[in-house]
């Protein structure tokens, strides 16, 4: 569960990114946010994983107050979210297994764990024929689907994507989406921030709009192929 | 944390060092050249404390009377330097007997000794043994004035000599870790400063997974670490040889500094495992001190 009450963020060069934003996201919603560039998305989304402190409000995730949190309960707070970036945010030198991998042995999860969890994710996301590979040999497609399957690997209640399309081909961005929702299903959280608004219409759902730090619009929409 | 976590941590510390082969290996020549130079300094201070102990040790004075002096003298002289107050006891030491110690100390050289034959060139001498080693000097003063002697052993000026050397080189020691402390410890930074840089992605991501700051700076630790025991082990490597070659040429002077009552050199057989630990410890200590601090500073988790 996501609460923000009345949070500002206000960056230290002066900048109002966020404007009194209040907004709640249950256990199990799928919700898009949306807004122009520079409206405060990302803020959001960086307020929402402590990579900075609200100027005010109260921020609380999975249980957590992020206001309150210790610096040494950061670690542990994050073990309870998925993230999933723009830009990927792949290890280079290391395979797409053992990009996964890596997740679960920073949290020392036992060996025999990580052998069978990891090529379960890896099957989620379709990707066993390349789990050998490195990233500079994927599409930016699959990069994004490794990119998920790390997201899910410690089976996180809350998966935060900052525009995971943003890099790849529109006709994959559906297939990237459609996995979010395939992941939703099985009971996971979703926040998944994009500009693309075909995307949004296609699927439908709960819509949030962020205009200049505030949040304009705050609703569930019918999708177009929506069943 | 479990096994497997630790043996992922350490290999992560000595790939660290792969990827940054050439930053290591300053750091490890600046350590290296640091661990030796004070350990070269300790070393010299260890064996001037020895040759010094020896006179303390012994509460004695050598006394070597001319040679050709009769043997009624040599009587009376032992007699006169009973005499002396502070002394307390007075032992003849002949040139025979003086020449046998001589040669066993320096059992290199027993060939030469042999060849010399019955040309003895030691001289007759007496050992004098003094109450108090602070009237040592006072009193080998007073012996030198005697008629007939040839050489006090224990001189004024060569021990204050040695105490003053030994002053120096502890000062020098002192400036010599400062400057070197700092120097290694600002490499050890920019090295570190660099292994983080090639991992900053690495970082990155095992912040945003949740991964302990503990964790995170370990491997840094590790490289830190394991560069400081090398050079520990290189800085021992360097100082054996230096010094088992030094004490073969100083050794030709050990058997006359026993002779005039003053303590050996130490053979580097009896001090290897100290120095061995010393630079083993002090490399690893430094290094992983270097890293951790410099970790907090570029890490900021
Ligand atoms: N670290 C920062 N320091 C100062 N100002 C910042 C910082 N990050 C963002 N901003 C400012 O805060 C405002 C909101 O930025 P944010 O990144 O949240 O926008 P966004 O909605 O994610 O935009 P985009 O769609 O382009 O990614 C912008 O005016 C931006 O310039
Ligand atoms: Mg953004």
């Amino acid at each position: 569960m996501v609460e923000l009450k009345n949070v500002s963020v206000t960056y230290s060069s002066g900048v109002d990114a966020l404007n009194n934003v209040s907004l709640k996201i249950n256990d199990g919603d799928f919700a898009f946010v949306v807004g122009s560039s520079g409206a405060g998305k990302s803020t959001m989304i960086k307020l929402l994983l402590k990579e900075i402190d609200a100027t005010s409000g109260v921020v609380t995730v999975n249980g957590y107050n992020l206001n309150k949190l210790k610096k040494r309960k950061i670690p542990e707070f994050r073990r309870t979210l998925g993230f999933v970036f723009q830009d990927f945010r792949l290890i280079p030198s290391m395979t797409v297994y053992e990009n996964i991998a890596f997740v679960l042995r920073v949290i020392d999860a036992p060996k025999k764990y990580i052998r069978k969890r990891v090529p379960y994710v890896i099957s989620l996301v379709g990707l066993q024929a390349k789990s050998n590979s490195y990233p500079d040999e994927l599409s930016g497609g699959e990069k994004q689907r490794v990119a998920i399957a790390r997201a899910l690997v410690n089976d996180p209640k809350l998966i935060i994507a900052d525009e995971p399309t943003g890099n790849i081909d529109p006709e994959l961005s559906y297939e990237i989406v459609e996995l979010l929702k395939g992941i939703n299903d099985c009971g996971t959280t979703i926040l998944m921030v994009t500009h693309e608004h075909d995307l949004v219409r296609h699927f439908g759902g709960r819509i949030i709009n962020i205009t200049s730090g505030e949040i304009v619009f705050d609703e569930v929409i019918g999708g177009v192929n929506e069943a | 944390m479990k096994l497997s976590g630790v043996k992922y941590l350490t290999d992560q510390g000595i790939e660290n060092i792969w990827k940054n082969k050439m930053m290591a290996f300053a750091t490890f020549c600046v350590l290296l050249i640091s661990l030796m130079l004070v350990g070269a300094s300790v070393l010299f201070y260890i064996n001037i404390d020895s040759i010094i102990g020896g006179i303390s040790d012994k509460n004695e004075i050598a006394v070597f009377v001319n040679e050709n002096t009769s043997d009624e003298r040599i009587v009376a002289i032992e007699q006169e330097l009973s005499a002396i107050k502070g002394v307390s006891s007075v032992t003849f030491d002949s040139k025979e007997e003086a020449f046998k110690r001589m040669m066993e100390s320096m059992p290199d050289y027993q060939k030469i000794f042999e060849s010399l034959g019955e040309d003895n060139p030691l001289p007759d001498g007496f050992r004098v043994k003094v109450n108090d080693i602070e009237r040592a000097v006072d009193i080998s003063a007073e012996i030198r004035l005697m008629p007939d002697i040839y050489y006090v052993g224990v001189s004024q000026e060569f021990v204050s000599i040695l105490m003053e050397l030994r002053h120096i080189v502890t000062l020098i020691a002192v400036v010599i870790i400062v400057v070197l402390t700092t120097v290694s410890m600002i490499m050890i930074s920019n090295t570190t400063k660099a292994s983080i840089f090639s991992r900053r992605e690495e970082i990155q991501i095992m912040k945003y997974v949740g991964a302990t700051n503990a964790f995170i700076r370990t491997p840094f630790f590790v490289e830190g670490m394991i560069t400081g025991f090398l050079s520990g082990t290189g800085a021992f490597m360097i100082t054996w040889l230096t010094y088992d070659s030094l004490y073969g040429i100083l050794t030709e002077k050990v058997g006359v500094m026993n002779v005039i009552g003053l303590g050996n050199i130490l053979p580097f057989d009896t001090i290897r495992f100290y120095v061995l630990g010393a630079y083993l410890l002090t490399g690893a200590f430094v290094g992983a001190l270097g890293s951790v601090l410099f970790t907090r500073k570029h890490i900021n988790v």
